[in-house]
């Protein structure tokens, strides 16, 4: 017998619908992954399943019987833990207290048994092969991916029968992502339900035994996994057939250099890092999590202390904050790491959001032209295609992917021709991603100039001119042409840098 | 119509409790709603929503400004010994005041804004330093009265209109202006949405920081000059109540005390609700300990339905 079972499930906010007509069914013991486009409804879904929103319309049967979970607590209660993104965790908590909050071992006193939670924690880590995660570290110095590994623990602790991942790797690198993938089949080994959201494709093929299309809130269709192709998935999900991901490279590099870095260090995480960014080119940047990819691309744009010379189109500046680092067409923009700490308010309009950095512009006399602003709004919410109902909805309840869209529009708006990607396609479909690929390279050949670090490695392997790879804060390779590949990109980013 | 109604919802609401109030008022005492009285009740409003004017820009960018007792008080004290009840010398006093009111703010939006001092201590520490510097010039002794032209501008009337009453439309609309109609406003309000966010959006956040402090400064030490018009004398305390009386309007007014919401829209109808519930109050026949008790508690009820408001648009935004 199936362990859920979903019919004609609906949820709407006012006038969007989010879903119209969800059928859904998993068994225990396998891995079911969960598709569609940005704001088809795969996260208002597990809202509903995981007790954190409740449904309009339709029927959720666990093991046969009714479900409608109150809250959260009511949730896990029928054994069903989700793994949302980072927001869940507390961050003046410990890694331990964030992992147990709520359900800490107690001692007869009531107390919390700070021992048992250790040995609990450590037992935890154990049992999954958890990357390395100290549990007395405060949650605040984590990084994103280190947050995200407690999140899934978290989850973990609650010994759940079903658990949902939604897009838990985007937020990892390589290895932590491989590491999940692991984790996800041994789960589901275990006996558990594992329901697995992704945008990328390859994940998916790799450990989904089943998996559940949805596009506009409503199933299209469901398959098991080794009886479809890649491309009937994604024609599934978008609704057209999509040609190909990634653009082909046409160089369009100048000699122009747009921005020269020389000897530029911060901290520890980053030092004497030079290279030269031309106009036209895409430029990869690459290597292990935490080797200062982030350093560089908040120093180069203002927001971390750094010291070393830097030329925007041949003339020295000193960029003591993103303000002097986004002066209109001269200047660089930045979509940033993290989305809601760093790109987005989310509790302003998608409208306020995409012109912030630009409001300037839409004033004469001191004065806001609201007619001016709400034409290029639309036009960028129609470039983008960003799905919001009006460009007045809170940017905070967009989907994943339509958030990313409103930092990258954000960005555009700005008019800087020198570009700095910090992961831009996290948590985008791919059919937008393939859109976003095409719009950079569309971007080079205009003569801007782009840096572009992602997490997904084919990314930079097939969409960058060059890419350096990072290593302890250095640029310990650059490669070129024939020489970009993941393999070359994996060497150089672990091993003694080989004389060039 | 209705977006905007579904956006300012709590303005609205603010508006709503505003009528209610009055009527209730009414009730109670039939002569509130006289032309005369609804005179002074917005007089007495008047001075309230002056001070909250700053108030409201710096809470919406998510500070506190606690020194706006003694910045009124010390431009009370100083215009009083400074013109000792002449007219003449307002045309030099007056800047200065102002320039002075300013200043405080600029140290308070410096220490916040340059130094990270966090905005309670740092108002407080202001507060404190300007009353002590008070009392040493004065030694405690009554000042001279207010000067004539002041007097007017804070009980005269033109055209049957009080002057603060016009006074303050300007400055509404001013502040309007300044909210919803020029950048600044939409640096402000990402400011105090999420600083971080502002930061890394190109947002000038220490220099628009600093400005609401300014602003708080400026109207303050403005609300101070009026008020001693209003009570003919300037005298040590005279600014404790106002300390409230800013932050309550500004709160009733819609805005989140967290920052990053609210209008002066919002402030002028809390200033409003504060002034007529001090008017309600006595003649409900309460002794004045019930009446604190009172005007607590429906301050404390009012706030709190604004906040959960704002608590349930909060929850309603989703984890991805
Ligand atoms: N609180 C809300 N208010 C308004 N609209 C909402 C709210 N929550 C979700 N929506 C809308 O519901 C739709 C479905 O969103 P959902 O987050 O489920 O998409 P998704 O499939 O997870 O997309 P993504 O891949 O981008 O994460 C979107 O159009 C979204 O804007
Ligand atoms: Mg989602």
């Amino acid at each position: 017998m199936d362990l859920v079972t979903v019919n004609g499930l609906t949820k709407r906010y006012g006038g969007i619908v989010a879903l119209s007509d969800a059928t859904f069914s998993a068994r225990a013991g396998e891995v079911h992954a969960l598709l569609g486009e940005n704001g088809a409804g795969k996260s208002t879904f597990i809202q509903i399943l995981s007790g954190a929103v409740r449904h309009d319309g339709g029927s959720i049967l666990i093991d046969g019987q009714d479900y409608r979970p109150a809250n959260p607590d009511a949730a896990q209660a029928r054994g069903i833990a989700a793994v949302f993104q980072e927001l869940s965790l507390i961050p003046d908590l410990s890694v331990e207290q964030n992992i147990w909050f709520r359900h800490e071992p107690r001692t007869l006193l009531r107390t919390v048994n700070r021992g048992e939670m250790r040995r609990k924690t450590l037992a935890l880590l154990e049992k999954y092969s958890f990357p390395t995660l100290r549990p007395d570290r405060e949650l605040r110095r984590l990084t994103l991916a280190e947050r995200q590994i407690v999140e899934i623990a978290k989850g973990l602790a609650k010994d759940p029968r079903i658990i949902i991942l939604d897009e838990a790797t985007s937020a990892l690198p390589a290895r932590e992502a491989e590491w999940l993938l692991k984790l996800t089949r041994q789960l589901a080994a275990e006996g558990r339900l594992v329901i697995f959201i992704s945008h990328r494709m390859a994940e998916v093929r790799a450990i989904a035994d089943r998996l559940t299309i949805f596009r506009n809130g409503a199933t299209v269709a469901a398959h098991e996994a080794n009886a479809v192709s890649d491309n009937e998935i994604v024609a599934q999900m978008i609704g057209r057939h999509l040609d190909r991901l990634y653009p082909e490279r046409i160089p369009t590099a100048t000699d122009r250099v747009a921005l020269k870095v020389q000897g530029i260090s911060s901290g520890s995480r980053l030092s004497g890092v030079e290279f030269a960014l031309r106009e036209g080119e895409v430029l990869g940047v690459g290597g292990l999590q935490g080797h200062g990819q982030r350093e560089l691309f908040q120093a180069l744009f203002g927001a971390t202390r750094a010291t070393g010379a830097v030329e925007l189109w041949g003339k020295p500046v000193s960029i003591a904050n993103p303000r002097q680092a986004l002066t209109g067409r001269d200047g660089i923009a930045l979509v940033p790491e993290d989305r809601r700490g760093q790109g987005l308010l989310l509790t302003k309009s998608v409208r306020e959001n995409l012109t912030l950095s630009v409001i300037k512009r839409f004033t004469e006399n001191g004065l806001l032209s609201r007619q001016k602003e709400a034409e290029l709004v639309k036009e960028m919410v129609d470039f983008l295609r960003i799905k919001a109902g009006t460009p007045e909805q809170l940017a905070g309840t967009l989907s994943g992917g339509n958030q990313q869209k409103v930092i990258f529009g954000k960005m555009l708006l700005t008019q800087a021709r020198i570009l700095l990607l910090y992961d831009p396609t996290r948590g985008v479909d791919v059919g937008t991603k393939g859109e976003i690929f095409q719009l950079m390279r569309d971007l080079a050949a205009k003569g801007y100039a782009i840096l572009f670090h992602s997490s997904d490695m084919p990314e930079l392997v097939h969409v960058a001119d060059r890419v350096m790879v990072m290593r302890n804060g250095r640029i310990a390779a650059t490669l070129e042409g024939d020489h970009i590949s993941e393999e070359e990109i994996l060497r150089a980013a672990m091993l003694e840098t080989r004389a060039a | 119509m209705s977006a905007f109604l579904a956006r300012n919802r709590l303005i609205v609401l603010a508006y709503a409790g505003m009528v209610v109030l009055l009527l209730v008022t009414a009730l109670f005492s039939p002569g509130f709603l006289s032309v005369s009285n609804m005179r002074s009740t917005v007089v007495l409003a008047a001075f309230v929503g002056i001070v909250a004017l700053g108030q409201t820009f710096v809470i919406i960018g998510g500070g506190i400004d606690l020194s706006v007792p003694w910045v009124l008080n010390s431009a009370a004290i100083i215009m009083a010994l400074l013109c000792g009840g002449q007219d003449v010398p307002l045309v030099w006093v007056t800047p200065l005041l102002l320039a002075g009111g300013a200043f405080i703010g600029l140290i308070n939006g410096v220490g916040v804004a340059r130094f990270g001092v966090p905005p309670i201590i740092m108002t407080l520490a202001t507060n404190v330093i300007l009353q002590g510097l008070i009392l040493v010039l004065t030694g405690g002794s009554p000042t001279p009265s207010a000067p004539a032209l002041i007097q007017f501008l804070s009980v005269g009337r033109i055209g049957g209109f009080p002057v603060i009453a016009l006074i303050w439309l300007a400055l509404t609309l001013v502040a309007t202006l300044l909210l919803s109609k020029a950048a600044f406003g939409r640096h402000l309000y990402a400011l105090g949405t999420s600083a971080t966010v502002a930061e890394f959006s190109g947002v000038p956040t220490a220099r628009t920081t600093i400005l609401t402090y300014v602003a708080s400064g400026l109207t303050a030490a403005f609300a101070g000059m009026l008020l001693t018009g209003y009570s003919g004398q300037a005298y040590l305390g005279m600014g404790d109540a106002y300390l409230f009386t800013s932050i309550a309007a500004v709160a009733i007014g819609g805005a989140s005390i967290l920052g990053g919401s609210g209008h002066y829209l919002g402030t002028v109808a809390g200033a409003m609700v504060l002034t007529i519930l001090t008017g309600l109050l006595p003649a409900l026949n309460l002794s004045s300990g019930a009446l604190l008790i009172v005007y607590g508690a429906v301050i404390l009820l009012t706030v709190s339905i604004g906040s959960e408001a704002f608590a349930g648009l909060g929850g309603r935004l989703r984890r991805n």
